[in-house]
């Protein structure tokens, strides 16, 4: 393994529900090194989302460490933890989440736009790279409500390579595309890592398994194993 | 502040993505932005017009007083020659002097006979005291013309190029023209005191038989500053040397320095105004904030989203902050010139009612500034707080999905025991009301308020009526006839007893009088009325005390307006007055409710035992006939046939015709306060609109279900417009309780500014029910298209809908 860009040690994730206490990660340890393509994989509520959500800094552990690209997420105060993210982690989500009243362009315009990584003279150009490399640069002046669902994911993808992230974290990328846009994207992401970026996928996509350099099963809250 | 970004060939310039985000939104959703946009606007529209006319009475009122040069004090005393006025004018506490004639007379306008008041100067291009401005016409008046003075004008009828006889006590009538309108601020409106002022030569005074020289001297002191009691003794001073000379001097008036004689009045009036504006800017700042925080609950995945792409709290707060910046630019650019348009008409009629006039004033910038910040900061403070709650919303809860949220419908405990009395779809609409609660308060506060001051008004409105019901009521007579000369009262009465159609006289005393102040002066004159002992023709209502009998001695009757000016004169307490240049005792027995004049009472017989006159100069008819044109007959029948028996009638005035010029002024401030209740009342049912429209939009896949399950079109609409009809309801039932603290402070106001009112302790049964009608309807109005939007989605587009 490359050096590891992230390390999890001993992290427990609990939930207060009205229901009571819900455990979703328990005492979970995991490194993923630089340029992996690592799919987490495990059945509805197994702590798939809870493990992404807690690399992106989106949640935070009950318990234990998260340290993601050198910098520990559990230290980090909430607007520490935002400032960051937009600079090192993309996120895909399965409903793509693209704003509706933005084109493609300005969509994958925005994270730079809120983050400032790139000259304002230098951002218009670099989204449009960005579409042409992920192959729907024809699209960049339209609104999400007139693309396919594969043209959107993809667009989505442009979005979270925006800022040049180390880590890009997807979170059931495929769940809303038919096998061709999967396949397509899969291949995509491939690409992406063979190009030295970093990818921890969550799916439910068996073929996902054929593209990627280590494959995580969760279960109930813990890892199951890991395989290369 | 957004921030433009370039296109690949480097030309093209466009706003960053956040900030095309802002104004798609906006552009996407808009009625919502439309709504948000009126509101704001009817919120500046009803502070701005009370902002605009409050400053432009204030400028005029107080500017165009002071501008006239106002006199310190009003002394009256004879044949007043420059000689007197040179020494006068070298009191080192005096800076200028000036004399003039005031005559009283009558004059014979298009609707009658009025009381007449005639002032004349020696040269009028001279005027440095109480300046009288030229409004149209001739100026200064030529030898054998009127000009009548502008608040005089609509009461009497009377226009340029008009003919009017006019009659002094002691001389024959004249028939002059009338050849100007001139305006002088410094009298009280002529409306008010049913007296037409009128400027004339004093050739054209000599033409009617008064005598040539002046009798009236006003006197500017030299220190501005001083307070009204040193004024009264600068005044007493030039009393005194008035008097060394041998002439008598029989009246002394000091008004409050520097201060219009109705400024407490104006105060009262543009506080009632600018407390109405607040409350409608209120409102709209509370739709705001409902229509912000519904913005924001239905953006709530996307600030997640943001969020979840690196944006900041901040970021997001500034794009809707802006947002909200925007439509307040537009609101006010919209509102503005409106309000500016509305404040000055407004201005302009309180201004003339006051007697003054706006024309040559504007709106002062800082004034027209502070409208535009509160136009554009209005929204932003509105929506500060649904922003900031939006944007603490973690990603991790922006993006998951909750389903139907615990809070939603829970709590309606009371409601679910009568659960078995309702049937389903009523109880749906019932539970559907309460859900969002805070959205829920927020726009009953809204409707509630509007009713309250739309109850006030009518609640004010029905107290005035009460009054001037009270008020004449109490005069129980249809006219009254003023002499040229005092008779004695018996002989009066009989003459005027024996015409035809008149049903009873009664004749009575009258008589200026002062009050004897603790600083040694004597407080501004008030009239004294004297009605006969067992009067049958005075029944006024009392506030406290009693109207006195044979064994009360020198008893006196005070009006409400004059224990205003003077609280001496209170219940019980005995003070000095000077009538008829003769001091007395006298003790005050009675407080009275008789219309927005100062005035006394007391016995005819015991005012002629005070001042030794057993005469009196005015009689108190009533008809035996009704109707306007009966009784217009009736005077000219009265005035022919007693002059034909040598009892000249100076002036008559018709109740009927005073009660209509009453009436009608005063409806008219409770018609502006009505006004501002219906524009409240707007913002409500924008409020009720825009909520119920929200309330559809974000239960679209429920509504999708229920169609789904059979719910017809019909069920669909009578859903909304149930939930819209309980809600406003309630709004119309926490009106009730707020329309009485409302309705008080209203009447306490208005009596303050004119009339004496009644304060209403519960609201008019027929203001309730008004007020109930016009939730109804506002209720349904508001409803109509929310309600047609939900029979608008498919069961298909409402399950998939996000």
């Amino acid at each position: 393994m490359n050096e590891p860009l992230i390390v999890l040690r001993e992290v427990t994730k609990t939930f207060r529900t009205a229901a009571g206490g819900f455990t979703a990660l328990a005492d979970l340890n995991l490194r993923i090194g630089a340029r992996e393509f690592v799919v987490v994989v495990g059945a509805s509520g197994s702590g798939k989302s809870t493990l992404l959500h807690l690399l992106a800094g989106i949640d935070r552990p009950t318990r234990g460490e998260v340290q993601v690209c050198g910098t520990a997420l559990h230290e980090l105060p909430e607007h520490a933890v935002t400032a960051w993210r937009g600079r090192a982690v993309g996120i895909v989500f399965q409903f793509f989440q693209l704003l509706p009243t933005l084109t493609a362009l300005e969509n994958v315009m925005l994270p730079m736009d809120f983050c400032a990584t790139w000259p304002l003279r230098e951002r218009r150009d670099r989204a449009l790279d960005l579409l042409e490399r992920i192959g729907v640069a024809d699209q960049a002046d339209k609104l999400p409500s007139t693309l396919s669902g594969g043209q959107q994911q993809r667009v989505a993808v442009a979005r979270a390579l925006a800022n040049a992230p180390g880590l890009l974290l997807a979170d059931e990328p495929t769940g809303n595309l038919d096998s061709h846009s999967s396949s397509a994207l899969l291949e995509l992401f491939s690409t992406l890592v063979d190009a030295g970026q970093t990818v921890v996928m969550v799916t439910h996509e068996r073929d996902a398994k054929r593209y990627a350099s280590r494959t995580l099963v969760l279960a109930d809250g813990r890892l199951e194993g890991a395989h290369a | 502040m957004p921030r433009r970004t370039t296109g690949r060939d480097g030309k093209a310039w466009a706003l960053a993505p956040r900030w095309r985000k802002v104004g798609r939104d906006a552009w996407q959703h808009k009625p919502r932005t439309a709504l948000v946009v009126l509101a704001i606007a009817i919120g500046i529209l009803g502070a701005g017009t009370v902002l605009n006319t409050w400053s432009l009475l204030r400028r005029v009122t107080h500017g165009e007083y002071l501008a006239s040069n106002p006199a310190s004090a009003t002394l009256r005393a004879d044949s007043l020659d420059a000689a007197l006025l040179a020494r006068i004018q070298a009191l080192p506490a005096v800076r200028d002097v000036q004399a003039r004639r005031t005559v009283f007379g009558s004059a014979r306008a298009q609707v009658g006979w009025r009381t007449a008041m005639l002032f004349a100067y020696d040269d009028f291009q001279a005027i440095r005291i109480g300046v009288v401005k030229p409004e149209a016409g001739a100026w200064p008046p030529p030898d054998g013309a009127l000009v009548v003075e502008a608040s005089s004008v609509e009461f009497s009828g009377t226009a340029i190029g008009d003919s009017l006889m006019v009659q002094l006590p002691d001389g024959a009538p004249r028939v002059f023209p009338v050849a100007g309108i001139a305006r002088d601020v410094g009298l009280a409106p002529g409306w008010m005191e049913h007296v037409v002022y009128f400027f004339a030569t004093p050739a054209t005074l000599t033409q009617l038989g008064a005598p040539s020289s002046f009798d009236e001297l006003q006197i500017v002191v030299a220190n501005r500053s001083l307070d009204r009691d040193s004024v009264r003794r600068i005044a007493a001073d030039v009393g005194d040397l008035v008097e060394s000379t041998g002439r008598e001097v029989t009246q002394v008036d000091v008004p409050v320095p520097g201060r219009h004689i109705h400024a407490s009045q104006i105060d009262s009036l543009l506080f009632t105004q600018g407390a109405f504006g607040v409350l409608a800017l209120l409102a709209s700042g509370i739709l705001v904030v409902n229509l912000i925080a519904a913005m924001l609950s239905g953006q709530v995945r996307e600030i997640g989203v943001m969020k979840a792409l690196g944006a900041t709290s901040a970021q997001i707060a500034g794009m809707y902050l802006c947002l909200a910046l925007l439509l307040g630019l537009v609101a006010s650019a919209i509102a503005l010139p409106v309000a500016a348009l509305l404040g000055r008409m407004y201005a302009e009629f309180t201004a003339d009612l006051l007697n003054f006039d706006i024309a040559g004033f504007t709106i002062p910038t800082p004034v027209i500034l502070l409208q535009l910040a509160v136009g554009v900061l209005l929204p932003v403070a509105a929506a500060a707080i649904p922003v900031a709650r939006g944007c603490r919303i973690s990603v991790s809860e922006a993006l998951r999905d909750f389903g139907i949220r615990a809070a939603a419908g829970g709590g309606n405990g009371r409601l679910l025991r009568c659960e078995r009395l309702l049937p389903r779809p009523l109880l749906l609409s019932l539970r559907n009301a309460f859900r969002r609660r805070q959205r829920l308060a927020l726009t009953l506060a809204t409707l509630a308020m509007g009713g309250a001051v739309y109850i006030g008004a009518l609640d004010l409105r029905a107290s005035i009526r009460g009054s001037v019901d009270l008020h004449f009521d109490a005069q129980r007579f249809d006219m009254v006839l003023r002499f040229a000369r005092t008779w004695p009262a018996d002989s009066l009465e009989a003459a005027v007893a024996s015409v035809p159609g008149v049903r009873q006289a009664e004749a009575w005393g009258a008589a200026p009088a002062a009050l004897a102040e603790s600083s040694g002066t004597w407080s501004n004159t008030f009239p004294v009325s004297a009605p006969p002992a067992g009067s049958v023709m005075f029944a006024p209502t009392f506030r406290s005390g009693r109207w006195p009998g044979a064994e009360d001695g020198n008893a006196l009757v005070v009006n409400r307006r004059l224990l205003q000016d003077e609280p001496s004169l209170a219940l019980g307490r005995e003070v000095t007055l000077l009538i008829g240049g003769r001091t007395s005792r006298w003790k005050v027995i009675g407080v009275v409710d008789t219309g927005p004049a100062t005035a006394a009472y007391t016995c005819r017989e015991t005012l002629a035992r005070v001042t030794s006159e057993g005469v009196v100069d005015r009689a108190m008819v009533a008809s035996a006939v009704g109707g306007s044109a009966a009784l217009l007959e009736l005077v000219q029948r009265l005035r022919a046939d007693l002059e034909g028996r040598g009892f000249i009638v100076k002036s008559s005035t018709l109740m009927q015709e005073n009660r209509r010029v009453m009436e009608d002024h005063m409806l008219m401030v409770a018609g502006f306060l009505g006004v501002m209740g219906q524009l409240m009342i707007v913002v409500g049912g924008l409020g009720l609109a825009s909520s119920m429209s929200l309330a559809v939009l974000e239960r679209t896949r429920e509504i999708g279900v229920l169609r789904a399950i059979g719910a017809t079109h019909r069920a669909i609409v009578a859903m909304v417009q149930i939930e819209g009809l309980v809600i406003a309801v309630l709004g119309w039932a926490i009106a009730l309780p707020l329309s009485i603290p409302m309705s008080a402070v209203l009447g306490v106001a208005f009596g303050r500014i004119m009339l004496p009112v009644q304060v209403t302790i519960f609201p008019e049964l027929a203001a309730i029910l008004q007020w109930l009608g016009v939730a109804l309807i506002v209720s349904f109005a508001a409803c109509a298209w929310p309600a047609f939007r939900a029979t608008r989605i498919t069961t298909a587009a409402a399950l998939a809908y996000e």
